[in-house]
């Protein structure tokens, strides 16, 4: 260490630097990959940067922000929840069957209003939740089975609520009392989309929980080394339950979203959504092998693949060229987070300097 | 030392089986308050199992632990600590993805209104860090830590909860002789403050002028309880090993044969991340002569399993060259090295030696996949031959592996490296978690193999496996061969002081042998 500090010494100083740079840049990777995308949409297509364009952007985003906030934490402990996507289609359908259906008590229907069909909705997607942590946490199925499993089977729940088609025309009627559903996803507060404002706010919610709470740091904890946590005396089980619980109240939330905006219920919804949420949450930085990442990143990831998707829409862009480079971005992602941990690695012992010895 | 004192915790007639191994028979064991409880007992004794039931993390199969005169169940490591019972576990359970004050409070935050009290954390653990003369700041990553600090830090967790009953496992294993005198001073300290210390070691010397009483397990019984005073250096010696007393002086056989295994300058940069701490490797170079055992002591961290990794091709050295009878070869993989003639007995039999999964018969021919075509028959046979070699106890070779004793699974192991006739062994730990007996025996196997001409390079951390099994000792310490050691000079101080790393210009007297 000596030696090799020593021949070193005259090129460290130039190595230290351009270290740091490439650190920092890897480090903010997300942020700097998004600042890109911003401006070449923004030079390429004039009706990138314009109010009504952003707002329709940030609606898209908040869908897949709110999966990817969701499911952060189950990501954190090292899992996965394959049935976000499933789950808010289910939910969306719920509240569907609730609106148009009503629900038949002692051989008369009666038609609750939308607080009804919003909660019978969440509590459902929960359930589903609940399912996934109970095979987790207290059945020990890896989570990819468990939330596989789950997928198909609330996609088949969806689908037999209506024989597989839609419910149209939520807006309700007044004479049963249940109109309102469509604010949730068309309505606007200080100029800014209702979905935005529910994302932000689970955003801010989540991120405390994460960062200020000892749930949150038992979720990296457990993900971090899932032994030595229990030896620690945190509730495994009960944190492994809890993050599907919350991830599924989250994908609720989505299909709720999805629903409202449509004014209808589609059994199809959110088909492959799971795939955009895990991309979002891998490109802001959150290791899948768990105990490393953070919700903020999650946001950033979801913004990157909806400026992406957005943008290569207005390019006028193939849709079949649009999954390549969507494709493309995430490879990308990933291996420069495994590049990453090995700079990182290497570097950090030089810049710190917090003689970080073995022995 | 006066009248007897107050019994903190006690464990009555604790039984515990595991499959194939009966590791607590009966035992009971009391823990006197602000007082040093001595546990010894050899590897495989039944200590580590005594504590994980006094820690919660596992459950007897019969027994009652009682805690200040009532009777306590512990279903989990959460229970023991509402009890205010505290473990350092022997193998290190921080969170390396955590900083220092997250660790010390993880699964017992301080919260304020629902949120973390982050300062409050800080300054519990600053006071809790200071108290150890732990130099690390709060909020560094626990990835960057030394072993050793890493365990001063568990400690500190200990502390920082203000617990009534202290379990230390092995608490020295990774230690330097520096770092272990801190521990004795903080254990004084301790004492004080009204904590009764439960102190596990195998290490019989370091704790003789500091141990209150003793109680010695052998093969998952009491064997011997002793205040101090009564214990002498003679009578845990007599207790541990029970009859077959050490004779750790086997002929010193003069080893001027052939070099096998010449290692020159071996050299590996130091690395610590997220899960995996590599210890360095500072220029090591060594003979192995044909027939000989050749034993590699080191505490924990020294880079005893990184050097034999290297040897065996499944770690990539920076620098430094390895000839295997005079010829050089290039150790880029396992592959290459087998070729070689060199095989590796891993220290982790579970993760990374068997495979649990396939028969006896599986396991031993997983590496001999050499021949084109599987054939059954002669399979059978080759294996047959070497169960019968090495004593394998076993009926069926059909059997899961898993339905064997610890110990005969290490000879199943050892039978899998032997399809490759090999000219040099590298075992890691040989005898971890395999019971008293069975170490005799393999001890004696490992000698017969060396008669017949095998060249042998272990690595313990047991100061008695060194003394016992080896022909020459090294001794590395961060890195560096500290000392070569004949047969009749191994001895636990020798070993022991060549071990601890030195504060320049200090010289510190060794914690062992007084």
């Amino acid at each position: 260490m000596n030696s090799i500090a020593k021949a070193l010494s005259q090129t460290e100083r130039f190595t230290n630097s351009w270290a740091r740079v490439l650190l920092f840049m890897l480090r903010a990777r997300a942020t700097l990959v998004l600042v890109l995308l911003v401006v070449i949409f923004t030079v390429l297509t004039p009706d990138f940067l314009t109010v009504n364009n952003l707002s329709i952007l940030a609606k898209h985003v908040s869908i897949f922000g709110i999966l990817a906030i969701g499911m952060t934490f189950s990501v954190l402990t090292a899992g996965i929840d394959l049935s976000v996507g499933s789950v808010a289609g289910l939910s969306g359908m719920i509240a569907g069957y609730v609106l148009t259906q009503g629900i038949a008590f002692r051989g008369v229907v009666h038609y609750p209003n939308v607080a009804v069909a919003v909660v019978a909705a969440l509590l459902v997607a929960v359930a589903v939740g609940a399912v996934n942590g109970w095979l987790v946490s207290r059945a020990g199925v890896a989570p990819f089975i468990a939330t596989l499993g789950t997928l198909y089977i609330a996609r088949g729940a969806a689908l037999l609520s209506s024989q597989g088609k839609t419910f149209p025309d939520l807006a309700g009627q007044r004479a049963r009392g249940n109109t309102g559903f469509p604010a949730i996803g068309q309505s606007f507060l200080l100029h800014v989309p209702t979905p935005v404002w529910i994302a932000l706010v689970l955003f801010a919610i989540t991120a405390l929980i994460a960062t200020r709470t000892p749930f949150g740091r038992h979720v990296y904890a457990v993900g971090g080394n899932e032994r030595a946590a229990r030896l620690a005396g945190i509730r495994v089980k009960r944190v492994l339950f809890l993050v599907y619980l919350y991830s599924a109240f989250c994908a609720g939330i989505v299909g709720l979203i999805i629903a409202s905006e449509l004014e209808a219920a589609h059994p199809a919804t959110g088909e492959s959504f799971e795939l955009n949420a895990i991309a979002a949450i891998v490109l802001g930085g959150t290791s899948l092998m768990g105990g490393r990442g953070s919700v903020s990143g999650s946001v950033l990831g979801a913004c990157v693949i909806g400026v992406l998707a957005d943008g290569l829409v207005m390019l006028g862009v193939s849709e079949f060229w649009q999954m390549v480079v969507t494709g493309l971005v995430i490879v990308l992602a990933v291996t420069v987070d495994q590049m990453q941990s090995r700079v990182q690695a290497k570097l950090l012992p030089f810049l710190l300097r917090s003689r970080p010895e073995v022995g | 030392m006066g009248e007897t004192p107050e019994v903190v915790l006690e464990a009555r007639h604790m039984v515990k089986r595991y499959p194939g191994n009966m590791a607590l028979n009966d035992v009971s064991f009391r823990a006197y308050r602000q007082r040093v409880n001595v546990l010894l007992g050899e590897n495989g004794a039944g200590k580590s199992t005594l504590m994980r039931l006094l820690s919660g993390v596992e459950q007897p199969d019969s027994g009652e632990i009682w805690m200040e005169g009532r009777r306590i169940e512990m279903r989990s490591p959460r229970d023991a600590a509402a009890n205010g019972i505290a473990i350092v576990h022997q193998e290190l359970s921080v969170l390396t993805n955590l900083d220092v004050s997250e660790n010390v409070f993880a699964g017992r935050e301080l919260t304020r209104g629902g949120m973390l009290d982050r300062t409050s954390e800080d300054q519990r653990t600053a006071a809790a860090i200071a108290r150890l003369h732990m130099d690390v700041g709060v909020q560094t990553p626990a990835s960057h830590l030394s072993l050793g600090s890493r365990q001063i830090l568990e400690i500190g967790r200990a502390l920082a909860h203000r617990s009534k009953v202290l379990i230390l496992d092995e608490p020295t294993s990774a230690l330097s002789t520096v770092e272990t005198e801190t521990l004795f001073g903080v254990i004084a300290e301790l004492l004080e403050r009204d904590l009764t210390i439960i102190y596990i070691t195998h290490r019989m010397g370091e704790l003789l002028h500091l141990g209150d009483y003793f109680t010695v397990l052998r093969s998952g019984c009491v064997v011997g309880e002793a205040a101090r005073g009564e214990a002498t250096r003679e009578w845990i010696v007599r207790t541990m090993f029970g009859g077959e007393a050490l004779s750790s002086t086997h002929e010193a056989r003069a080893r001027e044969a052939e070099v096998v295994l010449s290692v020159r300058d071996v050299t590996l940069p130091g690395r610590a991340d997220d899960e995996q701490i590599q210890a360095p490797l500072d220029g090591v170079s060594f003979d192995l002569h044909r027939g000989e055992i050749l034993g590699m002591y080191g505490l924990l961290g020294a880079g005893r399993t990184e050097l034999l990794e290297c040897l065996a091709g499944c770690r990539r050295m920076e620098a430094g060259s390895v000839s295997v009878r005079g010829r050089t070869i290039d150790l880029d993989s396992v592959t290459k090295a087998t070729a070689a003639g060199i095989v590796l007995v891993p220290e982790d039999r579970q993760q990374d030696g068997l495979v649990p999964e396939l028969s006896i018969r599986e396991n031993v021919v997983l590496a001999a996949a050499g021949e084109r075509w599987l054939s059954r028959s002669k399979e059978t046979e080759r294996v047959l031959e070497l169960v019968r070699k090495l004593r394998i106890a076993v009926r069926d070779l059909e059997l899961p592996v898993t339905a064997l004793s610890g110990g005969n699974q290490q000879k199943v192991l050892l039978a899998r490296c032997l399809m490759r006739k090999p000219a040099v062994l590298l075992l890691d730990e040989p005898t971890r978690g395999v019971d008293a007996n069975a170490k005799l025996e393999i001890y004696r196997l490992l000698r017969e193999l060396a008669d017949e001409g095998l060249s042998i390079l272990f690595t313990s951390s047991e100061i008695e496996e060194t003394e016992r099994l080896a022909d020459r000792a090294l001794v590395l310490c961060r890195g560096r061969i500290a000392a070569e050691l004949k047969a009749d000079e191994i001895t636990d101080v020798a070993l022991f002081s060549a071990a601890s790393p030195r504060v320049a210009a200090v010289d510190t007297p060794v914690g062992a042998g007084c």
